[in-house]
């Protein structure tokens, strides 16, 4: 197991420092003048001036060459110094931690709503296929999947806000605040992972060992739970790593509609303004959590699957 | 994919509901006492920067003050100065005595000249001061002094821009930006920030004017509409700002204020003079009577426009109110015929856009339906705004529809109509050039009375229509929302202060 971690965290290095790569390029392939871009975000009326362009893109470094420019950037992504944005011109790093710890903190919430609601109607679901709570798990599920955050955020806000004035709708600083967005951000993984567990459980409970167990006497609750619900957590793990880096990246949609200071929107506001830094390093994060999200549901998987764990030890 | 249909019809099914909360909209009592929650459309994106448009977010929220305001006729009024005198290429400006910064600190000439000295210092000063060899010095125990390079015969009204606030001069004492919670002169004291997100402001006792009408505000920026006209619904915000027409009757149903103002604002759709086809006055003329202006505001636009007849709308005193006529498809076709092009030679061009304002995409369309009806065939490509301005710069381009606003950050034309439409202007996207047009702007240089200005403002708009130098399409109207406070005075030149009008009510 530890040997399995360590050769895919040597892996993780290079992807990185290839992701750093592109990371930098892409906004500069757009062939758009950052200097005069920030102007324009800093004064939306603003009009080209060349001296003053000139003197901002030397004052930003924009005016070096490109591989210096990256290797400064990178250089300093390696000490910690991310730089200063060049619209908001704070500190990049305090923007993104800042930005993070509210969208890492929506993304625990939803990840964990999505589990303690998806994985036990999964499970119960696939204890009768075709019965009550399996056809109506069934349509609920297939909301939950097919309906798009931006239609469900306004229909929550309607229902909870506005009809019944039970929840705030928008705004960030009160625990009240975070209900809505938090039930806008599980709706999607909960309804996969109950269809998901469901299936897997309903195939797990028609296999002989299941069945002989059954045979011996032991309960229908601890069958249902040690055999059919253990195997099918292998395939929620590897969901939960799909969603992590997803849901640390901020919803833009969710971010945008509740007033959320989180990175989805912190990204979108510095794609639309050209503020290279912040997209640089809010990028970079979301690429590194998804990289080591990857590696740690892959270590987790083959711990808890033993097929898995004795194909990787061969 | 069937769901996602349904999703999207329940979608659609809840924008056309309307609440059921039972709110007072400005009526009731002012309860000067209370507080109030309000969301604003724009959030700061540089961090309350003088240098950038958050400077004027600051004025707007009654937190930092100028030394000039403007009246309802534009012209300079007193604010934290209360007199001003030309010198030559200098001007006195006497400041309004028992002034006290938030921080207790006086309000003094060398405070002031350590605030102006830093703006005009940065490494993009704002434009109601850049290029005029801007310089401020004390004079005396009362006044400054500024000079500018040249004879300047606006600067009292250039004083009003938010760019050009006063803070404490604390705020400046740290080096870089200045520091503004508590360090303004304002009506409302700036108490806390969160980033971008929100603010909270509490009523300054000391103010030296009219007191503001609530105890505190909470601001918040939110940037989608449907989340500020929901928040109103639900009670969560007393006041919002920039709410889009389709909202405007929900928000009503639900016991709403809604107040429609003017906006500084003209969409245009410039045409391209350094070349063929639109070097041609004819087909300029063509275009211009082939599109239905008044169409594209009251039905396009659902109302959120008035149609333009001119590159200054209603916000200003100098503007024009008379709607432009409808369409004249007859005569565009005559024009265009004369310009030899008829349907077996027909007119094709291109029209660029972007989606930054997503009323842009919306005229294009339309524009397009009613030139193809005068024979005019049109491709749009709506594209990212910074990959497209170098080229319609560089005269690239044959249509491109645009958003400008007409006022360049204090309530004067001069700095559009030289950037936008004289032979050099440094914004000159139609490529126009008249030696009789420059002459009649340069004459704004040498004229101090605000009368006289404006109407060299209206007779220099008056030649552009003449030259259909483009075609002023719609100017868009701001809205208000009030529900659970009272006392919205809308400004469309955007000067003067919102919020510290504003009181909750009661009952």
């Amino acid at each position: 197991m530890i040997g399995l971690l360590l050769r895919r965290l040597v892996v993780v290095g290079p992807v990185l420092l290839a992701a750093s790569v592109l990371v930098f390029a892409l906004p500069r392939l757009a062939g758009v003048d950052p200097a005069r871009a920030v102007l324009r975000a800093r004064s939306a009326e603003a009009v080209p001036d060349p001296v003053t362009e000139a003197r901002l893109r030397s004052s930003l470094g924009l005016d070096a060459p490109v591989t210096e420019q990256y290797l400064r950037w990178l250089g300093g992504v390696l000490r910690g110094d991310l730089g200063h944005g060049y619209v908001a011109r704070t500190p990049v790093a305090g923007q993104i931690a800042d930005a993070a710890a509210v969208s890492g903190l929506l993304a625990v919430l939803a990840l964990a709503l999505a589990a303690v609601v998806g994985i036990p109607a999964g499970v119960y679901a696939a204890r009768r296929p075709g019965g009550l709570l399996d056809r109506f798990l069934g349509l609920g599920t297939v909301a939950g999947v097919a309906v798009p955050e931006f239609v469900l955020a306004p229909w929550l806000v309607l229902v909870f806000a506005v009809w019944a004035g039970a929840l705030p709708a928008l705004g960030w600083g009160d625990p009240a605040h975070l209900v809505l967005p938090v039930l806008t951000l599980a709706a999607y993984p909960g309804a996969l992972a109950a269809q998901l567990v469901r299936a897997e459980t309903a195939g797990v409970l028609t296999r002989p060992h299941v069945l002989v167990a059954r045979a011996k006497g032991l309960g229908a609750h601890r069958v249902l739970w040690r055999h059919g619900a253990r195997l099918a957590t292998t395939s929620v793990t590897a969901l939960a790593g799909m969603f992590v880096a997803g849901l640390l990246g901020g919803s833009v949609v969710v971010e945008v509609v509740f007033g959320i200071p989180g990175l989805g929107r912190l990204l979108h506001r510095a794609v639309v303004a050209q503020d290279l830094p912040v997209v640089q390093a809010g990028t970079l994060l979301v690429v590194a959590v998804a990289v080591v999200a990857g590696v740690l549901v892959e270590v987790l998987a083959t711990a808890l699957d033993p097929v898995l764990r004795s194909a990787g030890s061969r | 994919m069937i769901a996602r249909k349904m999703a999207a019809l329940l979608a659609a099914a809840a924008l056309v509901l309307t609440g059921c909360g039972a709110g007072t909209g400005g009526a009731g009592t002012p309860d000067p006492a209370g507080e109030l929650t309000v969301a604003l459309q724009f959030p700061p994106r540089a961090d309350y920067a003088f240098d950038a448009d958050d400077g004027a977010r600051l004025q707007s929220l009654g937190v930092a003050e100028t030394l000039t305001t403007v009246d309802a006729d534009a012209r300079p009024a007193p604010m934290l100065a209360t007199g001003w005198e030309q010198q030559g290429n200098a001007w006195r400006v006497t400041l309004r005595q028992d002034v006290r910064f938030h921080d207790g600190t006086p309000l003094t000439p060398d405070a002031v000249v350590t605030a102006l000295r830093y703006v005009a210092g940065v490494e993009a000063p704002p434009r109601a001061i850049r290029g005029i060899g801007f310089a401020v010095a004390p004079d005396g125990a009362d006044a400054v002094r500024i000079t500018t390079t040249e004879p300047d015969p606006v600067m009292p009204l250039r004083l009003s821009s938010g760019n050009l606030g006063i803070l404490a001069p604390a705020a400046y004492a740290g080096g870089g930006a200045p520091r503004y919670l508590r360090t303004g002169t304002g009506p409302f004291v700036l108490d806390s920030v969160s980033g971008a997100d929100s603010a909270q402001l509490v009523r300054n006792d000391d103010y030296w004017g009219e007191p503001a009408g609530a105890a505190r505000v909470t601001v918040r920026y939110v940037e989608d509409p449907q989340a500020r006209a929901l928040a109103v619904r639900s009670g969560d915000v007393q006041f919002a700002e920039g709410l889009p027409q389709a909202q405007l009757d929900q928000v009503r149903s639900a016991g709403a204020e809604v107040v429609e103002y003017p906006n500084a604002r003209t969409v245009l759709l410039q045409l391209n003079q350094s070349a063929a086809p639109f070097s041609d006055l004819r087909v300029r003329q063509a275009v211009t009577a082939a599109i239905d202006r008044p169409v594209l505001a009251e039905q396009v636009l659902a109302g959120g426009a008035a149609p333009a007849a001119d590159l200054f709308g209603a916000a200003v005193p100098w503007g024009e109110t008379a709607p432009p006529p409808g369409a004249d498809v007859a005569r565009a076709r005559q024009l265009l015929a004369e310009a030899g092009y008829t349907e077996q030679n027909p007119l094709t061009v291109r029209l660029w856009t972007f989606p930054n304002r997503p009323e842009l995409p919306a005229l294009a369309n339309a524009i397009q339906a009613m030139l193809g009806a005068a024979g005019v065939k049109v491709d749009i490509t709506v594209g990212n705004y910074e990959a497209q301005e170098p080229k319609v710069l560089a005269g690239d381009y044959d249509m491109f529809l645009n958003s400008r606003s007409y006022l360049s950050d204090f309530p004067d034309a001069a700095s559009t109509l030289t950037s936008d439409y004289t032979c050099d202007g440094s914004y000159a996207v139609d490529q126009y050039c008249s030696p009789a047009y420059d002459a009649l702007v340069d004459r704004l240089n040498s004229t101090e009375d605000p009368a006289a200005r404006q109407q060299l403002f209206r007779e220099a708009a008056a030649m552009l229509t003449r030259d259909a130098v483009g075609v002023m399409v719609v100017h868009p109207r701001n809205t208000a929302v009030l529900r659970g406070a009272t006392g919205f005075v809308p400004d469309p030149l955007q000067i003067r202060p919102v919020l510290p009008q504003l009181s909750p009510t009661t009952g």
